[in-house]
């Protein structure tokens, strides 16, 4: 009794006075990343060879291999191979998804093979399409498509399937006709699934395409970490890994940026958090 | 009754027109480009009948189990340990996401570079690929868990034990397995990423070479396979997932 009479006025007192950043997550957050790099560092120094990536290391090789004529060029085939497959993959995707939201029969059809192609490891298709396009910027974009279709036409659906209803009757009642409704009403209503699909369907895709150069050795991103990882280049190699991670962070903020500005009227992500 | 046949009909036809298209187009084409349904399946017949595939398969299961296991002996633990302690949790989040965000294949070349070709780097491989769903999705679980019931537990004096019985397990147990599902599937990529990209063995063996000597069948034959065992372990782990799922709140 003694006890919680005489505590409880204190702590909160005494959880007051402590400064924001020591409560905050930065400092936790900064002394456990400092933690990581430096345990990773003194590691590989010790017991490494010298041409392990570590951190020193690797962020001096940043600004050469930014410039290397022949990163650059392979960078840029791999990007353009993944805009390319998504621009393919978006048009396929989308159509697909929308029969598959506007009727249950279509769905029910479609959906087994989605579900069983999905349920496949997106690498296995590799020895396949190296058989169909050889060994050829072909089969990466098929690998791209591949890995990407699912996300964009399962999100699509979903999309098309969660319409208002009301606004459909509204148009049924002005007389439009069912590809108009289709395109000024339910494509424009599931824009935001869309997006969402699309950033899974791009991240996807970009793995997609490196492995893809893994396995059939074709010039690209994925072709050049190989490379040079192999030639025990790893710190150039690793930058390439550094910047494969950041298009995956990239195209995250990109698609929540767009959803926030496009599409103020969606609220999915607020009720979620 | 009516209602049931109603629902599969579409479904089941739909299976049954899609192998009608895949023999018939197999059977129009060159044998290059595609096999019939009835040629993939003797072929898959004659492969598992030579003991060839059967080996091949344990061969695949040793790594994906020793990996996946691995992944769930150090993951589940130290999400737990990153789940109790706030201070530790806060700290390792953001490496947590970007980890589970980066794509491990990228890290494959490294791996062989440095580990070869035997065991034990096909293991990492696997490992690598499972661990992380584990880890971050326990630590979500964790962040799900309101504070104050903590303090209420911790004010009413209540033991370390009980605090994890009632209210820490409770908690992050249906987020961890949620973990667990997303790793099967992964630790399935991983273990054909490491029998493709450091060295043949297991049904990844299975399907080089068969690409290798253009032996379209046998690729069909071992694709069909391995999707057979992608869906079968997918269900696992929804049904996984599913019985904790109820705890969540």
């Amino acid at each position: 009794m003694a006890d919680t009479t005489l505590a409880s006025p204190v702590s909160p007192v005494a959880a007051n006075a402590r400064p924001a950043w020591l409560t905050g997550t930065f400092l936790p957050r900064f002394l456990t990343g400092a933690v990581i790099l430096l345990a990773w560092e003194f590691v590989v120094r010790a017991v490494a060879p010298a041409y392990v990536a570590k951190p020193t290391t690797i962020v001096l090789a940043i600004p050469t291999v930014l410039t290397d004529p022949a990163f650059l060029q392979a960078l840029g085939a791999t990007l353009a191979a993944v805009a390319e497959g998504l621009a393919i993959t978006l048009v396929f995707g989308t159509v697909i998804g929308l029969m598959m939201g506007r009727s249950a029969v279509i769905d029910r059809m479609i959906r087994v093979y989605i579900n069983g192609f999905n349920a496949l490891p997106m690498i296995i298709v590799l020895p396949l399409f190296s058989l169909w396009f050889g060994y050829s910027s072909g089969a990466r974009i098929a690998t791209i498509i591949f890995a990407a279709i699912f996300a964009i036409t399962m999100n699509v659906a979903d999309g098309a399937r969660s319409v208002p209803r009301e606004y459909l009757e509204v148009a049924q009642s002005f007389r439009s006709n069912r590809l108009h409704m289709l395109t000024n009403i339910v494509l424009p209503a599931s824009m935001p699934y869309l997006l969402a699909g699309f950033r899974l369907a791009a991240g996807r895709a970009l793995i997609g395409a490196v492995v893809a150069e893994f396995f059939l050795s074709i010039g690209g991103l994925g072709y050049y970490i190989l490379y040079n990882s192999r030639s025990y280049h790893h710190n150039e190699a690793f930058v390439g890994v550094l910047l494969l991670a950041a298009f995956g962070v990239g195209f995250e903020v990109l698609v929540q940026g767009m959803t926030r500005r496009f599409m103020p009227w969606y609220r999915r992500d607020e009720k979620a958090d | 009754m009516t209602n049931s046949i109603r629902r599969h009909a579409p479904v089941w036809a739909s299976v049954l027109a899609g192998l009608a298209l895949w023999e018939i187009v197999g059977r129009s084409t060159s044998k290059a480009f595609m096999v019939p349904v009835s040629e993939t399946m003797l072929r898959l017949w004659q492969l598992i009948a030579g003991g060839y595939f059967i080996m091949r398969f344990f061969e695949s299961a040793e790594l994906f189990l020793t990996g996946f296991l691995l992944a769930l002996a150090i993951g589940a633990p130290l999400g737990l340990l990153f789940a109790r302690v706030r201070v530790l949790r806060i700290g390792i989040e953001p490496y947590l996401m970007i980890l589970y965000a980066t794509p491990m294949v990228a890290l494959i070349p490294f791996i062989l570079s440095l580990m070869g070709f035997g065991f034990g780097p096909k293991v990492l491989v696997v490992f690598l690929f499972s661990v992380f769903p584990v880890l971050y999705n326990t630590v979500e679980g964790a962040r799900s868990i309101r504070p104050e019931l903590i303090e209420v537990a911790k004010s009413y004096r209540s033991s370390e034990w009980s605090l994890w019985r009632e209210v820490m397990l409770p908690y992050t147990l249906p987020y961890m397995m949620t973990g667990v599902r997303q790793a099967i599937g992964r630790a399935l990529v991983g273990m054909i990423a490491a029998e493709f990209f450091l060295s043949a063995t297991g049904l990844g063996q299975v399907i080089m070479g068969a690409s290798q000597d253009f032996d379209t069948a046998g690729v069909f034959a071992s694709i069909f396979v391995i999707g057979l065992i992608g869906i079968a372990l997918t269900r696992l782990g929804l049904n996984i997932e599913q019985r904790f799922a109820h705890w969540r709140q």
